[in-house]
């Protein structure tokens, strides 16, 4: 991984405001001059960012904002959706994602994904944790056991589950699916989880499990996390990022982002007054 | 200033509170009595059509015996001579019936149907759902089920017309040259026939039932959850992967219904496969493109000449094969849903209403 700085100077007709702070870490993921769109319409404009290894960054915005369909390009989830196009780079991990070229399967391998709600396959508890584990034919059969028990105690699922690994996760609870989902992006060792609002269907308790997960896997894991819920941003992320309108507005250190923001429109949200 | 809201109201509400009351429509109301009433006419139908039917065929049940079951002749007897009376029933003299070749035709041409049918109809459907352009979709999809509307009876000119003949005449005979003396395939040598027969028939089956399947099937796969095949497709799964581990388990238990569809449809196709099967009575065929009969195919086409028996024997006969044919469909069902109920209760979740 090689060091990048971010220019903050680069493109001073920007109206977006870059904290100091970002650029001075090392940079898992670096986007320059991104825009996407679907057919006629244009969802992200020039969106310049950087997100620092081994962080959690929110992006936060009003629905509509393009938050999602920027988290979705990072592991090119859109690429079925019709009449997707990209312009711009995309750098994660030193490969560019928008390339042709790219390896796709790896690049999912590498960068994991927790939806908006749990979305266990249909098959038992067990063959989920190990479902990317045979994609990827990462490992022996005779791992399998040990895997599965890996991944399950490392959401705090094993317990649970543990004399049950063969039932249907439908009947899991809400909460617990989602865990059993990350369990299952976990196997496959990710350098980064994307998520697109993980909590946003799940009861407070289940909520909290899972925000201290994040926090406990974080240095070893590089978190984007797409939420609705303030609140949320600033209990869990170091950076946050605040879309507006296809554009990345404002990004820097959360509590800076929080406390002391820079634009008009990043002060209307977080106070509530739009989205 | 101790109790609260709630618990005034809870209080003050009857004893009985909790229990299910339906409000005005006492028990009888007239939509309860008209819903109970639709909802016995089906089950009333199957069971008075079993009944009037093993009446009809009873006095045939006690005549040919259980010999009926496992039999291989098919002779109505002689008509002109006296009639005979064993056992209490009237027959012709000599008359003597068994439908083995019948019942094994009839699920051999319906389970080789479905060999074809299945891979061809779960094919399509994926391809036409997953893989075809938006408005190309409709299009195809259009043409699918205006399949399903042809008449059999067209498949049937079309089998005994085009299909047959040009089979055994260009393909059948490459097929039983080249197919090894081994276990199935040596069903697969020997005479070809003039088109008439099993394979043919299976085929025409197959792609009669074809339509019920594939647009099921492509009915279902749009139905799968977009989120669960997203996050297959986000943990690094090809798209094949993604079909076979998650599209097809959520929808299996759909498609194994729709395949007693189409197998219930092919066990009780009467017309074409009486146009292009050969209707031979009381033999089996030797190898797959053998002439044979099925249950259907033979009360359609032997009705006229059994109702010039007249003892009545002949037409009790063709009831009690009917009676026969519907048992085998309504297993058939049975069988299905049993298989339905294992595959759903192992890993698709409760109430999603497939």
């Amino acid at each position: 991984m090689k060091d990048l700085v971010i220019d903050r100077e680069e493109d001073p007709g920007n109206k977006t405001s870059q904290r100091t702070d970002v650029s001075t870490s090392r940079t898992i993921l670096n986007v320059r001059h991104l825009d996407i769109g679907f057919g006629d319409k244009h969802v992200i404009q020039d969106v310049n960012l950087a997100m620092p290894t081994g962080s959690i960054v929110s992006l936060i915005g009003p629905t509509g904002s393009g938050k999602t369909t920027f988290l979705r390009s990072v592991n090119r989830l859109n690429d079925k959706v019709s009449g997707f196009w990209t312009k711009g780079s995309i750098n994660l991990l030193d490969q560019e994602v928008l390339s042709k070229e790219i390896d796709l399967l790896e690049l999912r391998r590498q960068v994991g994904m927790l939806f908006q709600r749990p979305n266990p396959f249909p098959m038992s508890i067990k063959d989920n944790v190990l479902a990317g584990i045979k994609a990827h034919k990462m490992a022996p059969r005779a791992a399998y056991k040990e895997i599965v028990q890996d991944a399950l105690e490392k959401v705090g699922l094993w317990k649970a589950v543990y004399d049950r690994l063969d039932d249907s996760p439908f009947r899991l609870s809400g909460g617990q699916q989602q865990l059993l989902c990350l369990a299952r992006s976990l196997a496959v060792q990710p350098k980064v989880l994307l998520l697109d609002e993980p909590t946003s269907a799940l009861d407070p308790i289940s909520v909290e499990a899972v925000e201290n997960l994040f926090s406990k896997l974080v240095p070893e894991i590089t978190f984007i996390v797409v939420t609705h819920s303030l609140a949320q941003a600033k209990r869990i992320s170091d950076y946050t990022m605040f879309f507006f309108d296809g554009k990345l507005m404002e990004s820097g250190v959360t509590s800076e982002i929080f406390e002391n923001p820079q634009m008009p429109e990043t002060q209307f949200y977080i106070s509530g007054r739009i989205g | 200033m101790a109790t609260s809201v709630v618990e005034d109201a809870l209080a003050n509400s009857p004893d009985d509170h909790g229990k299910f009351i339906p409000a005005k429509l006492g028990r009888w109301s007239p939509i309860t009595v008209i819903s109970a009433l639709s909802t016995c006419v089906p089950l009333l139908v199957l069971i008075g059509i079993l009944t009037i039917l093993f009446k009809k065929a009873y006095p045939a049940i006690k005549y040919n015996g259980g010999g009926f079951l496992i039999g291989r002749n098919w002779r109505p007897g002689n008509f002109y001579a006296n009639p005979v009376t064993t056992n209490g029933v009237q027959h012709p003299l000599l008359a003597s019936y068994g439908a083995l070749p019948l019942i094994i035709g009839t699920l051999e041409s319906s389970v080789i149907a479905l060999i074809f049918a299945i891979p061809l109809s779960v094919g399509a459907a994926v391809i036409v759902a997953k893989k075809l352009h938006p408005r190309l979709r409709g299009f195809v999809g259009a043409f699918l089920e205006l399949l399903a509307g042809i008449p059999s009876v067209v498949f049937g000119l079309w089998g005994a017309l085009t299909l047959g003949p040009l089979l055994s005449r260009d393909i059948y005979p490459v097929i039983a040259s080249h197919a090894p003396n081994i276990f199935i395939l040596k069903y697969f040598r020997g005479s070809t026939g003039a088109g008439e027969g099993l394979l043919t028939s299976s085929l025409i089956l197959g792609i009669m039932i074809i339509p019920i399947i594939a647009s099921t099937t492509r009915d279902l796969i749009a139905q799968v959850p977009r989120l669960a095949e997203e996050g297959a497709f986000a943990l690094g799964m090809t798209e094949w992967e993604v079909t076979r581990k998650v599209t097809f388990p959520w929808i299996s238990a759909g498609v194994i219904g729709a395949t007693v569809l189409g197998f219930a449809r092919a066990l009780g196709e009467t017309m074409a496969v009486a146009m292009v099967s050969g209707v031979v009575l009381g033999s089996y065929p030797t190898n797959i493109y053998g002439t044979f009969t099925t249950i259907a195919a033979t009360i359609v086409s032997q009705l006229d000449s059994a109702l010039t028996d007249a003892t009545g024997l002949a037409v009790e006969t063709l009831a009690e094969a009917a009676l026969i044919l519907m048992l085998i469909t309504l297993l058939a069902n049975v069988g299905a849903r049993l298989l339905v109920r294992r595959v759903a209760s192992t890993s698709l979740p409760i109430g999603r209403g497939v």
